[in-house]
């Protein structure tokens, strides 16, 4: 017993005396975007993985224990994790991460959301009130959350805010140069017709001036039937498609029906950060996005 | 690349013999080339500047199209801080031989909600929510049920609970109406458990479920295994308590545990006590003495023990709920009381001792259909110093063993509405047999509610 308490002293006393910041990111995308902004400074958990559907995860025993140490919620908001996250704030008994405080960072928050829908009824199917909430599959949005999100970790770590600010620079400077050379690398990609089968690659397609021609899902998070399908095929005869994509956490039964029965190319994006395996972290994301698209063109 | 390549002309053509007049000729060339290739870097370098103009132009231009302010208009109006209103809808079709009076659950009493629902068409309960942030400590939540009992509308309040938000170090405190902590499934509304009815031992012990008007502290443990301590105090009031109890009557204690193994896999495990000491709790029974045409129910006075531990495992391949998953569920209760029966002509001591429970196991076949099997067991022990008083009070004390077999296929056309068609094999009682049948739809219109695990 003695043997015991003198060993759980020494776990006490030997852990680190400046505590890390600890991140809770929602999504794997925000877990990347923060161990870059924060580096050695923060601990970053992600509740999901990138094979998982946001809108749809149970708030487990281990998401409210996590939720309970997390200095930082990072999400995207705008309703996606409406789910879960309330209960896990509610549950967790933790001031840090409540709504309005400091340690409640929600993405979609610093960045203009577009297919906001002109009327709201669940008819139409899973429909988010605030708009489009997957800012992701844009670079462009994620430098701006990434701007915010430093001003945030100053704000709550101010001891480093220098190496923060450094870190912000750093990031900025390699994302830019990145970004650059993705557009160039996306030349050939713009005006493509495409299909997706969720609406979740807005963002996506008005960076590299995609063409959406066609949605396979006819209510949002609705599994298409026979019918919406066929509809599909309809449209597609009056304005063709090239490809059609789709999200690797999603089932891929729509997409391979219409791949199958046209010509129309499947692309399976990564979609988020662990999305495949080529996708390791954000600038990975886009190197292996950019890649499936320009190979399937 | 071009400089050092012209160094090494230059080079290789000095260090070459050569007359006079060549080296003018070359010295003229030289200046020539030099100056063509001045030209050259300019005109480079003025295409390169254009090009980093055009992106960073692209650039801005994209920025600019992310920065556009949001065209949403906030209101001005008060109802914008409306609370978040959903309403649970259900009806169904059921179909028995034995409903009302003549359901029995041998060893058990039946108490308020506890009984079946009427044969045929019925319309179920009607559950209103509303909740929201009350300010920056505290957050609120009331349910009221509405139903039919005996032709008439009756409204009722589920829960009415005012929870702490501010408060830190894991730290929640509840006040108000709320489904008392025992178990896993006792915490869930109805219309979110995975059957029509509910659990044969939630209908016998608690008349379907418990709740508490009291005070309710829990803590959650820092640490990555997710460990929460917490307690209840209330009036003891709900049944299986009773009576005034000077204002404090009931006490209830629970740990839970759980985490995750690997990403696929999730658990919890439970264990909670409760204990009461009912006031005149009234048996369901009450036969008619002395033909003076009130009711003469059996009385109990005592002390009330609930003992309960619950087990759940769920499975969703890599962790993607939605598109399938699988949920084993089992839970034990353990009852014992002791005190005393009375009516208006006899006393008596009594021992009861009643306990069971169910597993149940859960399907996710894709996101829109569900199956799902239940097994119920239940057994009781009472002794009384007075064997009519027991009879008297519709008690079985033969030691008989309820059980019930139950399968369930769920269609969910969307996340906000079920139809689910239900069969039980159902022996709650020695000699009745039964084959019960449901079909009923549920759905939630209004805000977007979350669901615990």
């Amino acid at each position: 017993m003695k043997k015991f308490i003198s060993l759980l002293l020494l776990l006490v006393v030997s852990s680190p005396a400046a505590a890390k910041l600890n991140v809770f990111a929602c999504e794997p995308e925000w877990a990347s975007l923060s161990q870059e902004l924060g580096g050695d400074n923060i601990t970053v958990f992600s509740a999901t993985t990138g094979l998982q559907d946001p809108h749809y995860i149970q708030a487990r025993p281990s998401l409210i224990a996590k939720a309970r140490q997390a200095d930082l919620l990072v999400c995207t908001g705008a309703e996606l994790e409406i789910g879960w996250l309330p209960l896990l704030q509610r549950k967790a008994g933790n001031t840090s991460i409540q709504v309005g405080a400091n340690g409640y960072f929600m993405a979609t928050d610093y960045v203009s959301l577009s297919d906001i829908p002109a009327s709201l009824d669940r008819s139409q199917g899973d429909v988010h009130a605030a708009g489009n909430p997957h800012i992701q599959t844009s670079p462009v949005k994620i430098m701006l959350v990434a701007r915010a999100l430093t001003q945030r970790l100053q704000q709550l770590d101010p001891d480093n805010a220098v190496a923060y600010q450094q870190r912000w620079l750093d990031f900025e400077q390699r994302w830019s140069t990145a970004i650059d050379r993705w557009q160039q690398q996306a030349q050939p990609l713009k005006g493509m017709a495409i299909v997706v089968q969720h609406n979740n690659w807005t963002y996506l397609s008005e960076w590299l001036e995609l063409n959406k021609v066609a949605v396979l899902e006819a209510k949002a998070g609705i599994p298409p039937t026979i019918k919406d399908l066929n509809n599909v095929l309809n449209t597609l005869k009056v304005s063709p498609a090239k490809i059609v994509i789709n999200a690797a956490y999603q089932p891929s039964k729509a997409t391979d029906w219409l791949s199958n029965k046209t010509d129309i190319t499947k692309v399976t994006l990564p979609f988020t950060v662990g999305g495949n395996e080529q996708s390791k972290d954000l600038f990975s994301l886009f190197d292996n996005t950019l890649q499936r698209l320009l190979s399937a063109q | 690349m071009n400089k050092s390549c012209l160094a090494l002309l230059i080079a290789a053509s000095l260090s070459s013999p050569v007359f006079a007049d060549d080296i003018s000729d070359l010295k003229q060339e030289l200046s020539h080339i030099r100056a063509d290739y001045e030209t050259r870097i300019q005109q480079l370098e003025q295409r390169l500047n254009q090009a980093e103009k055009s992106v960073k132009a692209n650039n801005t231009a994209v920025t600019k199209i992310a920065q556009r302010p949001a065209t949403r208009t906030k209101s001005a109006s008060n109802n914008s801080f409306n609370p978040a209103i959903s309403v649970v809808m259900n009806g169904q079709f059921s179909d028995y031989r034995r409903e009302g009076d003549d359901y029995e659950l041998d060893g058990f009493s039946q108490h308020g909600e506890g009984g079946l629902a009427t044969k045929g068409f019925s319309l179920g309960e009607s559950e209103m929510t509303m909740s929201a942030s009350i300010d920056q400590l505290l957050f609120g939540q009331s349910t009221f049920a509405l139903h039919d009992h005996e032709g008439e509308t009756e409204v009722e309040i589920e829960e009415a609970f005012i929870e702490t938000l501010g408060l830190d170090n894991g730290v929640t405190i509840r006040a108000g109406r709320f489904f008392s902590p025992i178990g896993y499934l006792n915490e869930k509304h109805i219309h979110a458990w995975n059957f029509a009815d509910a659990p044969l031992i939630y209908r016998g012990l608690f008349g379907n479920q418990l709740s508490t008007d009291g005070v309710k502290l829990s803590y959650v443990v820092p640490s990555d295994l997710f460990i929460e301590l917490g307690g209840t105090v209330g009036n003891g009031d709900q049944y299986p308590g009773s009576g005034e109890n000077s204002g404090l009557g009931d006490w209830l204690v629970y740990a839970r545990t759980g985490g995750d193994m690997g990403v696929s896999h999730s658990w919890q495990a439970s264990v909670s006590h409760w204990q009461s000491s009912p006031e005149d709790r009234a048996y369901s029974g009450g036969h008619d003495h002395g033909g003076t045409g009130t009711p003469d129910p059996v009385l109990f006075n005592g002390d009330t023990e609930i003992s309960n531990i619950s087990l759940v495992y769920k499975w969703a391949p890599n962790g993607n709920f939605r598109q399938q998953n699988f949920t084993l569920l089992g839970e034990l209760f353990y009852l014992n009381e002791d005190g005393k029966l009375n009516n208006s002509a006899e006393l008596a001591t009594y021992d009861g001792k009643q306990y069971g429970g169910f597993v149940e196991g859960i399907y996710q076949v894709n996101p829109q259909w569900r199956t799902g099997l239940r097994y119920d067991r239940l057994g009781s022990n009472l002794t009384a110093s007075d064997d009519e008083l027991l009879t008297d009070a519709d008690l079985d004390f033969s030691g008989y063993h309820p059980q019930r077999y139950s399968l369930m296929l769920e269609w969910l056309p969307s996340e906000f509405s079920r139809v689910r068609a239900q069969i039980n094999h159902d022996k709650s009682s020695r000699d009745n047999d039964d084959t019960q049948l449901f079909l009923q739809y549920t759905v939630s219109i209004g805000a977007h509610g979350a669901h615990s695990f």
